[in-house]
């Protein structure tokens, strides 16, 4: 888990960023506070073509199927020189309210794709659901796959490869949780739990040293 | 204009006593005496003046009566008893041998032979074997034999093959596919054919090597066709298998033969339900629906819904791999 501004490590259930004090309020400062409404498909930069643009619903209704539990969606848009797309994207998930994206699926559930044509830059996010299944390297191949895609301008390409792979890492995750589900669990075990593992072992090492002192 | 002329005469004049006739040799001293007495004269008959000697007459015995009554003689014909076998259908085999000219196993291996270059091209090859010293009988005319047999079914060469004697052979074509390949051609196949029969001086060996190149000339003049498939596929070779039942074969491909007919049902419902199975399969796939363990995640840094922070990625360069172009520096390390 990394922070969105500093991309240093961050522990579980950090309040802000211990490394440079970021939180969300930090980000609706540049932002805006507000709700934002928009579709599962925003596509403000228009680097999609009509038929592109349905290809690509179709994707992001397959992965649905698929994934009952989850949803992606994507947003083009010029975010200027000085935004960050790590931080939009972080705020956009936190407040945008998706239209078209059925009501039982949370923001939680989602994974969020941005693509900045102007920066040349691609970010993804993703919710709290599969915040303990996948790591920023899974997201990185996804983005890989689209990449030579994304060079030559072929944007509609890109999106559909990385939406395959996605749906392969999700997959392979989710084979991986039903199989050894308690490594997952540690990821996203509440800070007291280990605290309490952590006093036990102190404990112990304190009970040892005061036998010491006795002796 | 006289003066020209004139010019134009003395010129002529000159250029003729040029021209005249060189000397001829004469003879030195006694040098012809010599010569003569050594018996030859090399050229001596052209510089004489003497008339040339007339040429006797080579007396040479004529023919004798049964040498005259040979030559009248005719190839025998195929005898009555197998002409039904060879013209009274269509040919169930691409070899056609009823007089039984091969031995089997050279016969089992033509045929395989030809199968084998029906079931490789368009244009099967047919092949009537016939005696050397034999004749096709008058009243069986080869181009009505071949209208009435080959106009149907695949396009087909057939060739008349005089066993020892491979320059006796003809070829003809279907007439479905006489149009497309010019007679020059099928000379050229028949001649380049018997030219490689002639390497070999066993019989059977001449025929084999007569039908390899034919086959040959047969796949070229299958490419002048333009390769378009015919109507009926293998509607010969299926005739062809048939006959193939006739023949003796070894153990083994029987006992194969057999084992294949025995299983052939269960083989049969055991691939339609692998097939049924894996259709089956590639439909669940399709339609297979994945989940996630729900688990408490704490939220983080404020963000009511996400704060699982992914990659970025930059596709400004087309040198640098995406690995390269991976963004991971802090934004205030940026400039502004």
């Amino acid at each position: 888990m990394k922070c969105p501004r500093c991309v240093q490590r961050i522990h579980r259930a950090a309040v802000a960023c211990p490394h440079c004090g970021f939180t969300l309020a930090d980000a609706d400062l540049r932002f805006g506070a507000a709700e934002v409404r928009m579709s599962q498909l925003t596509d403000r930069a228009g680097i999609l073509r009509r038929g592109e643009r349905e290809r690509i619903g179709k994707a992001l209704e397959r992965v649905t199927l698929h994934f009952p539990q989850i949803f992606v969606a994507i947003y083009t848009g010029a975010l200027g020189e000085v935004a960050n797309i790590r931080q939009f994207g972080f705020w956009l998930l936190n407040r945008s309210a998706f239209e078209d994206v059925p009501v039982h699926l949370p923001n939680e559930a989602g994974i969020l794709i941005t693509i900045d044509p102007e920066s040349k830059a691609a970010g993804m996010i993703f919710g709290y659901l599969l915040d303990p299944f996948l790591e920023e390297v899974d997201t990185f191949e996804c983005l890989s796959r689209a990449h030579a895609y994304w060079l030559e301008g072929q944007y509609a390409e890109g999106l559909m490869r990385l939406l395959r792979h996605l749906e392969k890492i999700l997959k392979k995750r989710s084979r991986q949780a039903r199989r050894d589900p308690e490594s997952f669990e540690k990821k996203v075990m509440p800070a007291q739990k280990l605290g309490h593992r952590v006093q036990i072992l102190r404990g112990g090492n304190r009970q040892e040293a005061a036998v010491e002192v006795q002796k | 204009m006289k003066a020209l002329l004139l010019a134009t005469s003395l010129l002529g004049v000159l250029t003729a006593a040029a021209y005249e006739d060189p000397f001829l040799p004469e003879w030195i001293g006694k040098e012809r005496e010599r010569l003569e007495d050594a018996g030859w004269i090399a050229g001596g008959i052209l510089l004489s003046d003497e008339p040339l000697p007339e040429d006797g007459a080579l007396e040479l015995e004529g023919p004798t009566a049964d040498e005259l009554v040979g030559d009248s003689q005719l190839p025998p014909e195929i005898p009555e008893k197998f002409l039904s076998a060879y013209f009274a259908e269509r040919p169930k085999a691409f070899l056609i041998d009823p007089q039984g000219l091969l031995s089997p196993q050279d016969f089992r291996d033509r045929l395989k032979f030809l199968n084998d270059h029906s079931n490789d091209t368009a244009v099967d090859l047919y092949v009537y074997l016939i005696g050397g010293k034999q004749d096709i009988p008058g009243q069986v005319r080869e181009e009505e034999l071949i209208e009435r047999f080959f106009s149907e079914g695949r396009p087909a060469a057939i060739v008349f093959y005089y066993f020892g004697v491979p320059q006796r052979s003809e070829v003809y074509l279907s007439p479905s596919v006489t149009d497309a390949v010019p007679p020059a051609e099928q000379q050229r196949a028949l001649a380049s054919s018997v030219m490689q029969a002639f390497e070999k001086l066993d019989p059977a060996e001449q025929l084999e090597a007569f039908l390899v190149q034919m086959s040959i000339r047969v796949y070229w003049m299958e490419r002048m066709l333009g390769g378009k498939p015919s109507e009926q596929p293998f509607a010969a070779a299926t005739i062809v298998k048939k006959s193939a039942k006739e023949l003796p074969r070894s153990a083994s491909m029987v006992l194969v033969q057999a084992k294949f007919t025995k299983y052939r049902l269960p083989a049969g419902i055991g691939l339609a339900a692998m097939a049924m199975g894996a259709l089956v399969h590639y439909a669940r796939q399709r339609h297979q629906k994945t989940y996630f363990p729900v688990l408490e995640v704490e939220p983080r840094l404020g963000g009511t819904h996400a704060a699982g922070i992914g990659a970025v990625i930059s596709f400004a360069s087309v040198t640098l791999p995406p690995a390269a172009q991976r963004d991971q520096v802090p934004e205030y390390l940026r400039r502004a």
